[in-house]
């Protein structure tokens, strides 16, 4: 139950890192170990799976088209956690973040954990659900990933905004 | 209120309020949707698992995939504007200012 506690104030501390809108570079440093974080969080609670496809989802393509689209974000000095605009944040949500766990949290209930026993085995009839009772959200969600990629061709086409330009 | 549902919804929250008071990149500001998108696949997942209900257990992954949708079309937006804008800074952003 501890490591519950360890993770869910990582999980928060990261989340400020990345809403206090440092640099861009931090920013996803800050959203790389929140969804690490997130994944331990979910082995704690025997999603086992579920954590294994954030991992690669997730940190594995989506932040890694981040890392690659900050560069485009590029700048000489880039401020970051240290600096006072982002520091001021900072410690605002820190005070926040705090001030509301004194006031709200008021039961540590261990509901569910698996101790001892990471792999079970009935976690993973759920999401192979998706091909049986949800085979119209398949179809849906693949329907849109194909528009999402028709839709970004379409947004960056042309000489003025492609991507390719004479450096 | 327990500490779960409590860290669930302020990682909501501070990702919303990151996305509001946005400074000067736009990346920021997705960077911001992500970790909204990343505390909603949390607890997604973990109500699933609270309700002994394991056919929810699909839904994650379908909110992942359609976040990652958004996550391209919000980038594909940064390059566009870092063509036309020349960078991706919000203040540049001014077509509809008087």
């Amino acid at each position: 139950m501890v490591m519950m506690i360890v993770f869910s104030v990582m999980f928060l501390i990261s989340l400020i890192a990345v809403a206090s809108n440092p640099s861009p570079y931090f920013a996803a440093l800050g959203l790389m170990i929140g969804a690490g974080v997130g994944c331990g969080m979910l082995t704690q609670f025997g999603m086992t799976f579920l954590s294994m496809i954030l991992f690669l989802i997730y940190l594995g393509g989506m932040l890694v088209v981040f890392a690659y689209s900050a560069a485009l974000a590029a700048e000489p000095y880039p401020s970051a956690w240290g600096s006072l605009e982002v520091f001021s944040y900072v410690v605002g949500y820190l005070m926040l973040v705090v001030v509301m766990w004194m006031l709200l949290v008021n039961d540590f209930g261990a509901f569910d954990e698996i101790e001892g026993c990471v792999m079970s085995v009935r976690r993973y009839v759920g999401v192979s659900e998706m091909y049986n009772a949800g085979g119209y959200m398949l179809l849906v969600a693949g329907w849109v990933l194909l528009v999402a990629l028709l839709v970004v061709l379409e947004l960056t086409r042309g000489f003025g905004r492609g991507c390719l330009r004479a450096v | 209120m327990t500490h779960i549902l409590f860290t669930i919804s302020t990682a909501f929250m501070l990702g919303l309020t990151g996305l509001t008071f946005h400074r000067t990149h736009l990346l920021s500001a997705l960077l911001c949707l992500e970790g909204m998108m990343l505390s909603l696949f949390i607890a997604l997942a973990m109500w699933s698992t609270q309700n002994d209900m394991m056919i929810f257990s699909s839904s994650p992954l379908l909110l992942l995939a359609l976040s990652a949708c958004e996550a391209g079309l919000g980038l594909s937006l940064l390059v566009a504007t870092s063509r036309t804008h020349g960078s991706d800074h919000l203040q540049n952003l001014n077509l509809l200012q008087c």
